[in-house]
């Protein structure tokens, strides 16, 4: 370990030994890379934890949002934020949910601090439907207003993507832009099976254009 | 005769999505007046592919093969960067020689990239002679990865515990006769690209950027470097075998589109420097080990991609698939940052600027 990487490792630890959070734990690695890890006990604790990082003059790398059981579907989520202090990585980690009822809470922006929390928080905004106290600039980043937010936690089956709901759906939806309806016969084709519709086009040969010109 | 003063509009133009730069769709919305853009809103999310949902479907060796498809320019680092990770997650120790190939794909796949960039350059402001020739000199290191590799894009050199390829003397002598081939050229460019009058002309104090906004964006890489901010994390926390390697880190004052060129040139010398130090000396030892139980955990991991640091971050529940794998790369930052490096701009300069942060859209949408 080098000089410069243990002053840092001294200056964090002495940093958060002066503040009510929880202790911090530490992991390295066979590169001799070492890696900071703080658990918050709520979301109403960031602000603070980010004020304390930006005076340590760390780099917000990325933020992760996920949920915490791959059975509890957005049910109960958290959210890691990745700092880099010099050789270091710092994580902070914060559930962000009601401990007792299970309901999801509100997490303040960061950005006043880290101003490129932005396009992080945004993201998450729009991939797990968490919900940003403060953001300055709260609209979507990827997906289209018309997706559902919190798309990242559903789990859309292959079958229903086979059997074109997407098409249909968007096909309905260009109908009755376009003639402010979706006419009966639309409806009755497009909500036949995909493979109904296949064995039907089978049976009629397409006319070549030599045909159509004879 | 009286003349009026010529009265400056202010209106939006779109560009985009398509061909702004390269052919990745990303779409901006400028605020003119005149010819001087004032502000920039960037609608992204056009290609967004949903990989790190995908990621938690997959289990640990699928997504070597799923994170390499991130992006074509970066493939090798992706997979490498996920194996970093999950190897400091499971404890997993690799030997020393795979840690020198590691390097060595790395390298020359950096070699490669940052050539690209250089030669989009060159395409944009119309100098169509020096582009084919960058590109010619690219070539010889994509002959380098499809004789090593037996591809030109995703190499699949790296697994969980180590690499699945090796080189033998013979690799060896290729690639350093291509070495000398490329470094003879790449010299030459260097001097085309700091001294050419028509290149200076275009992209001296274009898309500036201070080192203030640059720790304020959080960027890395040689946007970060090209305004002398000193990062790089193969110096500022070594990885593989990197902190024992002879190699410079390169910085421009420039702050603007010229400085981070002469970054990537100069950085692709340190390259050749690197990559003949790993051919001299391949340590030997097993070029893998065997996948070990993944524990419930969580680990992060970085490394220096061609565009600067790429974090890994998975969070695993003790079964062979991750709970979570989520990567940030570095265009991600910087196309945030456009809003700055275009303040103030001609719009004839857009591309250029755009072209200047080595952009990637597969990346940034993943």
């Amino acid at each position: 370990m080098s000089q410069t990487q243990n002053n840092t490792i001294d200056l964090i630890k002495d940093t958060f030994a002066k503040t009510a959070f929880a202790p911090l734990s530490w992991t390295t690695n066979d590169y001799g890379n070492f890696y900071a890890w703080l658990k918050l006990d709520s979301p109403a604790q960031l602000t603070e934890a980010a004020h304390v990082l930006q005076s340590l003059n760390a780099r917000l790398c990325t933020v992760t949002a996920y949920t915490e059981d791959r059975s509890n579907e957005a049910k109960q989520q958290a959210i890691a934020y990745h700092f880099a202090i010099k050789s270091i990585l710092f994580c902070v980690t914060v559930q962000i949910y009601d401990k007792e009822t299970l309901e999801p809470l509100a997490v303040p922006s960061i950005t006043a601090y880290f101003r490129n929390a932005d396009w992080n928080e945004r993201e998450f905004m729009e991939m797990y439907n968490i919900k940003i106290i403060d953001h300055p600039n709260p609209k979507r980043l990827f997906l289209d207003e018309r997706l559902d937010a919190g798309i990242m936690t559903q789990l859309i089956p292959f079958s229903s993507m086979v059997h074109g709901t997407g098409s249909k759906n968007l096909w309905e939806q260009v109908m009755l832009e376009k003639m402010g309806y979706v006419p009966e016969s639309y409806k009755q084709v497009l909500h036949e099976p995909a493979f109904t519709k296949v064995e039907e086009t089978q049976k009629e040969a397409p006319k070549s254009q030599t045909a159509e010109k004879e | 005769m009286e003349t009026k003063p010529q009265e400056t509009k202010s209106f939006s133009l779109p560009l985009g999505p398509i061909h702004v730069a390269l052919e990745e769709p990303m779409y901006f919305k400028l605020e003119l007046e005149g010819e001087r853009v004032k502000h920039v809103d960037i609608t992204s999310g056009h290609v967004h592919r949903g990989m790190e949902l995908l990621a938690t479907k997959r289990n640990f060796f699928q997504n070597v093969v799923l994170t390499e498809r991130v992006c074509s320019l970066c493939s090798n680092s992706h997979p490498l960067t996920y194996c970093l990770a999950v190897e400091n997650l499971a404890g997993i120790k690799v030997s020393p020689k795979a840690q020198a190939l590691r390097v060595l794909a790395e390298e020359i796949k950096r070699t490669a990239s940052h050539l690209f960039n250089v030669a989009i350059l060159a395409h944009i402001i119309g100098y169509k002679s020096l582009f084919m020739h960058v590109m010619e000199v690219r070539e010889i290191m994509q002959d380098v990865k499809e004789t090593v590799y037996g591809n030109r894009m995703d190499l699949a050199a790296n697994c969980i515990g180590g690499v699945k390829y090796s080189v033998n003397l013979e690799l060896i002598e290729f690639i350093e006769k291509s070495l000398a081939r490329t470094e003879k050229h790449i010299k030459e460019i260097v001097d085309i690209y700091a001294g050419d009058k028509m290149i200076l002309t275009r992209t001296k104090n274009v898309g500036r950027i201070s080192a203030e906004d640059v720790a304020k964006y959080g960027l890395v890489g040689p946007v970060a470097r090209g305004s002398n901010v000193q990062i790089d994390t193969r110096k500022d926390a070594p990885y593989l075998i990197y902190g024992q390697l002879d190699f410079d880190m390169i910085t421009e004052t420039g702050c603007d589109v010229h400085s981070r060129a002469m970054v990537r040139l100069r950085e692709t010398l340190e390259s050749i420097k690197i990559i003949k130090q790993i051919l001299r000396n391949i340590p030997e030892g097993e070029l893998s080990t065997l996948l070990p139980h993944i524990p419930a955990g969580e680990a992060m991991a970085r490394s220096e991609a061609p565009r600067g640091e790429l974090f890994y971050y998975v969070r695993t529940d003790g079964t062979d698939m991750p709970l979570r794998l989520k990567w940030r790369v570095p265009s991600y930052m910087n196309w945030d940052a456009l809003e700055v490096m275009m303040k103030d701009c001609e719009v004839a300069d857009v591309s250029l600027i755009v072209n200047s942060i080595d952009p990637c859209v597969s990346c940034t949408e993943r």
